[in-house]
């Protein structure tokens, strides 16, 4: 080879990398906002191309995995803080947004679009707007389980006729967190330490995720698991022999979880985070959440879809977020020690 | 004109250092910083300190060892009836049979998942139970890395020298050869290509997660993607693991010793095959067999694809597919540049050659999350935007971590060539870089596009490296997958393991036909 081939070969190699950088970073455009959220990819990206339509915004965006739902990128989040690159959080539960409050990470943003969301879903100072909401139930499948022996309580998953027949998600991870961190602000730590020895006992399933106890209750690996309204939704529109209970009505009630939105404190883009966050509290984002996700609509003007529960009928369990998340930040370690991490 | 080589070799070496230093050093320094604080000293202390964790991590190293063992079960035969043998299709099967560890492992567990799940035509609850275990890790890892030691020993075996194992053919039979002569030659590729395989299943983590098998890596991830972001506290729940991939490479150090990379997988030499005779057709139906089960996962995927449709598979991919094309091959490209100099560096025994290839190593056994975490701690500031907000990201990310793989290539190619062209040059007052791309390439030319091509394989397959910090709306296609995999439909979700699958079959194919014109 000749040092003028070796020449052009390396400048095509520098040309290949300063072309890639080039196509995928252009400075000052203003019309991007970066969305980290841990809504189901499969159903917030029709939402963020809605949103696209209607703005005039180019999104952008970084997803969860199902492993780390609801806690990878708020952990992306606060490792970013020193230079934050998310403009707004989207997250699947209300409780996840008050650990980037906690840090000083969350700028409040009262929209005006949010006036038609009900008080007890939004916070007064505007740190966080909730919408679209989802439940904690029982996913059942019935040709494992007989009407006469349908669970109806959470406390089912530890009881001995189902030893080794139950699934929930990991607790160290996604909303099984927040459920747990609710049943120990409830019940107090030790009836909640109790309930999670039981379901050691007998030898429930953790899953990786919501998705995966969906997957083992559909396809018959288990009789019944703990998950949410959109995954049980997905396995009924699957065509799978399932049926949901939502646990506890005499009780403690069912956990019922809106999706939050807040805007990032000293993101890149705070005016275009601000209409993102206004385009996602809008009633066209919520219907398009409850025809495609099963959420339930918080708005009273939008239209609960057929098989899906208004928030209203359900008896749902007394939560206080707040306390939830810091609960959540206390029981982790004890969690991890649960599942043996 | 000594000294100008000299000089321009040391230039050349330094910017792998450099190269080497901003993609692993600095990140894990980063987290090395953060690991002091008193906080994560006492939280990583008080785990440590728990006979659990390190019942994991007994659990980890015993997934890993049985991996390796079923790797070697699978790979030491089938790699000597390829090299040796006139068995039928041998090289068509061999490729075959390398595929999949060109595929992400957790697709293949997917694929296994659709295969034998008690709702799937073949799965049953006792299949599913198997699957769902620590075998079944095993099980899907065994045959996605047995690959590794069939292609060592075939190129370990096609080197051997036909002086040392002639006599003995003319008085031995074909068995007491291969055992005696022929594989104790062919030990150190073996043991190599054992540390490799250990070295990937101790740090994998998607198979485990996928198949709900608890392991150490996890438990490391649960403090980078769980409620309380710990990644100091990670880096010192990694230090085991560390101490782990250390000591692999004090092992390798020791089973390299004075021999030159060539001689742990030689050069292709033509020999006679061994007659299989009335052992052919056996040996053959256990050959394929192993083939069509490596391959089981993919033509599950492709089955469950069929259900959905091309454009709503096209219409979920994006942009994810050309930024995986255009980051690997740019990462590649890199990883090639790097591993000329440095492979070159480290066959000719350079000074520092040695401690690169250490570092570089490090990066490829230390698990992904924790190097991850790094490169957030070490490029997500404001002057830095220009590379953590773009895909440039990325290239740093898997060069850091898949530089070794250049770097051994290279190294294994130049040190079968004579240095006497090179010693001649330089008398003659060729300057290093003249040498370098006058002699060193051109007679290397093969090994540097092997090099390329395995560390794009390398790239597009990535998943774990690149998880945590890929840029907002620029995710490679294996990422997309993983973050649909949750609740997208399931047709989808294998359509897009078919491209990902396809897209590797392309590339494997041109490398293919490149590496041979090439020579």
């Amino acid at each position: 080879m000749s040092l003028r081939r070796a020449a052009v070969l390396a400048a095509a190699v520098l040309l290949v990398l300063a072309v890639g950088i080039a196509l995928s970073f252009r400075p000052g455009d203003r019309d991007v906002v970066v969305v980290y959220t841990s809504v189901d990819q499969v159903f917030s990206e029709p939402v963020f191309r809605t949103c696209e339509a209607e703005t005039g915004l180019i999104v952008r965006a970084v997803f969860d995995t199902e492993e780390t739902k609801s806690t990878g990128v708020l952990s992306r989040l606060v490792a970013e803080a020193s230079a934050p690159q998310a403009d707004v959080f989207w997250s699947g539960d209300p409780v996840r947004p008050f650990v980037l409050m906690g840090r000083g990470l969350v700028e409040p943003y009262r929209s005006s679009v949010a006036a038609g969301i009900p008080d007890a879903f939004r916070a007064t100072d505007g740190t966080w707007t909730g919408f679209a909401a989802r439940a904690r139930v029982l996913l059942v499948n019935t040709d494992r389980v007989q009407a006469a022996e349908m669970p109806t309580s959470i406390r089912d998953l530890g009881a001995p006729r189902w030893r080794g027949q139950t699934a929930i998600a990991n607790p160290v991870f996604g909303t099984t967190t927040m459920h747990v961190a609710a049943l120990f602000a409830a019940w107090g730590d030790d009836e909640a330490r109790g309930f999670l020895a039981a379901l050691r006992d007998n030898d429930v399933r953790v899953a990786a995720s919501n998705g995966e106890v969906k997957r083992l209750v559909a396809s018959g690996e288990v009789a019944f698991g703990l998950t949410d309204t959109d995954d049980a939704h997905e396995a009924i529109r699957g065509g799978a022999p399932v049926t949901v209970v939502y646990p506890d009505p005499d009780d403690l009630g069912t956990l019922v979880m809106p999706t939050t939105v807040v805007l990032v404190s000293g993101g890149p883009s705070p005016t275009a985070g601000r209409q993102l966050i206004d385009c996602l509290l809008g009633p066209e984002v919520e219907r398009q959440m409850a025809d495609s996700a099963a959420h339930m609509p918080l708005r009273p003007d939008v239209a609960t879809p057929p098989g899906v529960r208004t928030v209203s009928s359900i008896r749902a369990m007394q939560v206080d977020y707040e306390q939830v998340a810091s609960t959540m930040e206390r029981v982790q370690p004890m969690l991890r020690q649960w599942v043996g991490m | 004109m000594r000294r100008l080589g000299r000089r321009q070799e040391m230039i050349a070496l330094s910017i792998c250092a450099g190269a080497l230093a901003v993609a692993v050093a600095l990140p894990v320094a980063m987290l090395a910083v953060e690991t002091s604080s008193s906080d994560a000293l006492v939280a990583a202390g008080s785990t440590l300190a728990r006979p659990a964790t390190w019942r994991l991590l007994l659990v980890s190293l015993g997934l890993a060892s049985a991996t390796t063992v079923g790797a070697l079960l699978v790979g030491v035969p089938l790699g000597t009836l390829v090299a040796r043998t006139d068995l039928r299709g041998r090289h068509f099967l061999l490729w075959l049979h390398a595929f999949p560890f060109f595929v992400p492992p957790y697709l293949l567990a997917l694929g296994w998942f659709h295969l034998l799940g008690r709702a799937s035509p073949l799965g049953s609850a006792a299949s599913s139970e198997a699957l769902f275990s620590a075998a079944g890790v095993v099980g899907v890892l065994t045959l996605a890395y047995a690959p590794v030691v069939t292609g060592l020993v075939v190129m370990a075996l096609r080197g051997v020298d036909p002086a040392l194992e002639e006599p003995a053919r003319a008085v031995a039979p074909p068995g007491r050869v291969v055992l005696r002569i022929l594989l104790p030659l062919s030990w150190p590729a073996i043991a190599w290509s054992a540390l490799i395989v250990f070295a990937m299943a101790l740090s994998e983590t998607g198979v485990p997660l996928f198949l709900r098998v608890r392991t150490y890596p996890a438990a490391v991830f649960s403090r980078l993607g769980g409620f309380d972001y710990a990644p100091g506290e990670a880096f010192a729940l990694a230090l085991p693991l560390v101490c782990a991939a250390l000591l692999l490479l004090v092992v390798e150090r020791r089973l390299i010793g004075d021999r030159s990379f060539a001689s742990l997988v030689g050069r292709h030499v033509p020999q006679r095959p061994y007659a299989l005779g009335r052992w052919g057709g056996p040996a053959a139906i256990g050959s394929w067999a192993q083939v069509v089960l490596a391959l089981a996962p993919i033509a599950s995927l492709v089955a469950v694809a069929s259900r959905g449709t091309p454009a709503s598979t096209v219409g979920w991919m994006g942009m994810s597919l050309a930024t995986s094309a255009l980051v690997a091959v740019v990462s590649a490209t890199g990883i090639a540049a790097l591993g000329f100099v440095l492979g070159h560096a480290l066959a000719r025994r350079r000074t520092g050659a040695a401690a690169l290839d250490a570092l570089a190593m490090l990066a490829f056994v230390l698990p992904s999350a924790v190097l991850g975490a790094g490169i957030i701690a070490a490029w997500n500031r404001p002057e830095a935007r220009l590379v953590y907000g773009s895909v440039a990201i990325l290239v740093v990310g898997l060069v850091g971590r898949y530089a070794i793989v250049g770097a051994r290539t290279v190294a294994a190619s130049v040190s079968g060539t004579s240095t006497h062209i090179e010693e001649a040059a330089a008398v003659f007052g060729a300057s290093w870089l003249r040498r370098m791309l006058r002699i060193v390439l051109p007679t290397n030319a093969t090994g540097v596009a092997t090099a390329w091509l395995l560390a794009l394989l390398f790239c597009l397959r990535d998943l774990d490296t690149v998880i945590l910090f890929y840029p907002p709306g620029r995710e490679p296609l294996p990422v997309r997958i993983f973050t649909l995999e949750a609740n997208g439909p399931d047709a989808v979700v294998a359509g897009l393991a078919v491209v990902q699958i396809l897209a590797t079959a392309v590339v494997l194919a041109l490398g293919l036909l490149m590496v041979r014109r090439s020579r």
